[in-house]
């Protein structure tokens, strides 16, 4: 220990704050459809064609007005990506290990990251096929569905 | 006349506001900005694709959501385009107008967008604060930005009763003025006759600051555009003319309360700069408008003292005297001021907006009943942090060095 | 009795037992008194205890907890939703006198009051569409005359007139009828809306047709199916609620650290700047003003003099717990002894001092037994009263 920095310490503190956030019509629309219908919705933006997943009011590239133009989209998909959470933290979903995937809804052109269960993190692939569970409880978030799980 | 010197002349060529409420469940944050930002290209008649550059701010700990400039993009429509980040407390509406007139005036861009808003319904407006002083000190200590210190430093000045009437005066009359304002948060119809009443029954919050004293948490977003002489002059029939802008910082203030009366605080700092480079000697004779932010009755009375370099007493007869009121000699904040609509991160960017309107003659129902060609308006946040603009009607000041 | 939005201030008590939730009212024991003026006013008491309340009309509203003063209108513009509650506290149309949170936890206690749901759907405004919905297609050629006879709240008597390929509606029954239809209005109401079935209705009884049943069977036909004015469906916006409580870790530096020892040691320590002399406490390693390092440590006070009271009556949330703070508090901005002119140390007042201390009064720390290098290893500071 140094002269200077032997009145240095470091003090515990937290940062508690209550917040919430207001999903939106749009947003809430695309809830409500996955917790009382269990269907996934994305919006198309007709100038460009894409369709997105969660649903937003406008194409980021055309800055168009897309908020209408609902689709409904498959509820299976296919793994684009993935990584394997190796490390526990409180604010993680899940305890480690366990799998993020960027997953491809049918009728879909961006890829949702979400959590892929049921399968061997080392045996995970991309291309592979995956379906959504929903979640028996209300969430009112993206954890509506509450996992994917590869199509048997 | 002196002149501050500026490498490009730059003027606001389109203003976009939502409507300002507490609730705004109906939107998440982008669609909420989006408003702002398509009826800001509205006014200017340009698509995004016409924009250079964005700067967007807010207050993050408002929310607890972190880096929204990237999420956002969507409602901004900052796809590849040149984007700043800006967060400078309650001043951040004020800032990014600055840093739209610095980038537009050096020549790095031509046509840039500023971006305010705050969603305060998502989050605990006065637990934000607080947490944003010092952890290991005044974090444990700190209530928001509530303070009765203003209250009781003019209550000792000119006594209790004259004091806490002309705080409650000045209350009325911008709400009286918010009434003129489809686009203000609050408006609760109040009445000079209640000025009795709302002294002693409006419930206390510090002190002598009581509820209806304090500015409204609000949700809500503001969009302006700014351009270069070339373009403004090609985009926009009356453009507004930023001449001059001035931001004044200082070490925070909280142990100098009570003592001090021989400070010059940052709001007093800013316009002495700014009238001084420009020649401003009498701003009460050459402002036609000022829209200043008011985060509470007590403040905003204090305020007019410190930006108008007064005198004495000479702040409370200008609130005794209407002079402040709409159809007054020197209106101020004619839209209803903070104290009606704070969305914090747009609030300060409003009063610029607000102020624009003013010279354009297009604020509507609160317009100011004679021709604005001169306009002040100021920014406050932090502890004691001053930005400071002032608008033309006329790009005419150059000529007279 | 006086009826605002089409619902009266005794609607609102009246129903207060029945609202009442359990789950919201747990640990409360309050009297909340309310006095409303204007027609249709008057006094009540509602007395929460944890898990029981009464609402009771009364002339004597003593011994509340808190009360709430508004005029009729208003009083029932919030509880049904109509006005703003916060407006019109704001703006002085609701007065509260005493707890004010309870006012704040006593929209937990009770559930919301709901209008008395109506159908939107009335016989009149089915008969108000009925020469529209005339199909003259299908009545060619018939010179007849229809009568509609609803009994009961909501009906009345119509006759349809069907000649030259035309549809007249009267008020009221012609002789003449072809053919009448007697039926109560609500389940005429439900036949129209294809809720109740025509032929369980005759069977039942519930349908009377006199007359031409030809014409009954063809009526259907004559007249196009009834469309319920849309209702405007509330679309459900989802609010997600969630607390952030984030573990941090903050480093003192060594000027901070020298200060918390000095706490821990029962000494308050301030920071000269060597260029304007000013002090700093809490200290800070440079002099903003002067712009240079600030390293000389000197022990100030612990007693001083006040400069500044700030009482709270609306408190933050703890930034620890996120939990609010009991109200009234005070802070107090103190002028340490030694210190010189330009700086006041910002600490809390001893809440039994709070009514009588005002500024230029003396105070000293009173420390903490567990001093740990914190702002808490000073409680409070209190009056000196020698
Ligand atoms: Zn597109």
């Amino acid at each position: 220990m140094t002269e200077e920095n032997k009145h240095c310490y470091i003090k515990e503190g937290k940062l508690a704050l209550p917040y919430q956030y207001f999903a939106g019509r749009i947003g809430s629309k695309f809830l409500v459809s996955l917790r009382d219908k269990k269907k996934i919705l994305g919006v198309k933006c007709e100038k460009c064609g894409k369709v997105f997943i969660p649903p937003r009011k406008t194409c980021e590239r055309c800055f168009e007005d897309i908020s209408e133009k609902w689709v409904e989209l498959s509820n299976e998909g296919e793994v684009t990506n993935f990584t394997v959470v190796r490390t526990d933290d409180k604010h993680h979903p899940r305890k480690a290990p366990y799998v993020l995937a960027m997953i491809k809804l049918g009728g879909a052109d961006t890829p949702i990251a979400h959590i892929l269960d049921g399968v061997d993190p080392d045996s995970v692939k991309i291309g592979m096929k995956v379906k959504a569970v929903f979640a028996d409880k209300a969430v009112n978030t993206m954890l509506q569905i509450d996992r994917f799980e590869p199509v048997k | 006349m002196k002149k501050h010197k500026k490498n490009r002349n730059v003027a606001i060529v389109g203003i976009g506001q939502t409507h300002h409420s507490s609730h705004r469940e109906d939107v998440n944050q982008p669609e909420m900005i989006h408003e702002a930002v398509e009826l800001a290209l509205k006014d200017a008649g340009i698509g995004i694709e016409d924009v250079d550059a964005l700067v967007h701010g807010n207050m993050e700990l408002f929310e607890m959501v972190h880096q929204p400039d990237l999420w956002h993009v969507i409602g901004t429509g900052g796809y590849g385009k040149a984007c700043y980040r800006v967060t400078t407390g309650g001043t951040t509406g004020a800032t990014i107008v600055g840093v739209g007139d610095n980038i537009v005036a050096s020549g790095l861009h031509d046509i840039v967008m500023i971006i305010g808003f705050e969603k305060q319904q998502e989050g605990h407006t006065t637990g934000g604060i607080t947490n944003m002083a010092d952890p290991l000190w005044a974090r444990n200590l700190q209530t928001g930005a509530l303070t009765g210190a203003t209250a009781e430093k003019t209550i000792n000045e000119f006594g209790a009763d004259r004091a806490k009437r002309a705080a409650m005066r000045l209350r009325v009359t911008l709400d009286k003025h918010a009434s003129l304002n489809p686009h203000a948060h609050r408006n609760f119809g109040l009445d000079y006759d209640q000025i009795d009443d709302l002294m002693v029954n409006s419930p206390q919050l510090v002190g002598e600051l009581r509820l209806i004293h304090m500015c409204s948490q609000s949700d809500g977003a503001v969009a302006i555009i700014l351009a270069c002489e070339e373009k403004a002059k090609k985009i926009s029939k009356k453009p507004v003319w930023i001449r001059d802008h001035v931001t004044v910082h200082r070490e925070e203030t909280f142990n100098m309360f009570g003592i001090n009366e021989n400070q010059e605080v940052t709001h007093h700092n800013a316009a002495r700069k700014l009238f001084g480079r420009n020649g401003i000697t009498n701003p009460r004779e050459y402002f036609d408008v000022f829209e200043m932010y008011d985060p509470s009755s007590w403040w905003g009375l204090d305020w007019l003292r410190e930006f108008l370099q007064l005198e004495g007493d000479e702040h409370l007869k200008m609130v005794e005297n209407d002079e402040v009121s709409i159809n007054g000699s020197f209106p101020l904040n004619p839209s209803g001021g903070v104290i009606s609509t704070n969305p914090i991160g747009a609030t300060a960017a409003l009063r610029v907006a607000e102020a624009a309107l003013q010279v354009r003659g297009d604020a509507g129902a609160h317009q100011i009943p004679r021709e604005v060609k001169h306009a002040l308006a100021s920014g406050f946040g932090g502890t004691f942090w001053t930005v400071l603009f002032m608008l033309e009607k006329d790009l005419d000041w150059q000529e007279a060095e | 009795m006086a009826k605002y939005f089409d619902v009266s201030v005794e609607d609102i008590f009246n129903t207060m037992e029945a609202r009442f939730r359990v789950e919201g009212a747990k640990g409360v024991n309050a009297v909340l008194a309310y006095d409303i003026s204007g027609d249709g006013g008057g006094k009540w008491l509602v007395e929460v205890r944890d898990d029981s309340v009464k609402v009771a009309k009364t002339d004597d509203l003593s011994g509340f907890s808190v009360k709430t003063s508004a005029d009729a209108e208003t009083f029932v513009g919030v509880n049904i939703g109509k006005i703003d509650g916060t407006q019109a506290f704001m703006s002085g149309k609701i007065k509260i006198e005493g707890d004010m949170a309870l006012v704040a936890a006593s929209a937990k206690m009770f559930t919301r009051y709901s209008l008395p749901k109506k159908s939107a759907v009335t016989v009149q405004g089915i008969f108000d569409t009925l020469v529209a919905r005339f199909q003259p297609q299908n009545a060619a050629g018939l010179d007849i005359s229809v009568g509609y006879d609803i009994t009961g709240d909501g009906g009345g008597q119509w006759t349809a007139v069907l000649k030259d390929g035309k549809c007249a509606l009267e008020t009221g029954l012609r002789d003449n009828c072809a053919v009448v239809n007697s039926v109560k209005a609500k389940d005429y109401i439900d036949l129209i809306l294809g809720k109740l079935d025509p032929m369980v209705a005759m069977g039942s009884g519930r349908l009377k047709l006199k007359g031409d049943m030809n014409v009954a069977m063809q009526l259907p036909k004559i007249f196009a199916k009834f469309e319920p004015p849309k209702e405007e469906e509330e679309q459900e916006l989802i609010v997600i609620k969630r607390n952030i409580s984030v573990d941090m870790k903050y480093s003192t530096g060594p000027v901070m650290g020298k200060f918390f020892e000095g706490l821990i040691e029962k000494k308050i320590l301030a920071n000269k700047c060597p260029k304007c002399g000013r002090m700093q406490v809490p200290p800070r390693e440079v002099c903003a003003e002067c712009r240079c390092w600030a390293g000389d440590m000197i022990e100030v006070g612990p007693s001083g003099t006040i400069t500044l009271i700030e009482i709270i009556y609306y408190s933050s949330p703890d930034p620890l717990t996120g939990e609010t703070r009991e109200t009234p508090y005070a802070q107090v901005h103190i002028l340490l002894d030694g210190i010189g002119k330009e700086e006041t140390f910002w600490h809390l007042l001893k809440n039994e001092d709070l009514a009588d201390t005002k500024k230029g009064d003396r105070v000293r720390p009173v420390w903490s037994d567990n001093r740990v290098g914190s702002v808490h290893d000073i409680i409070h500071f209190e009056r000196i009263r020698d």
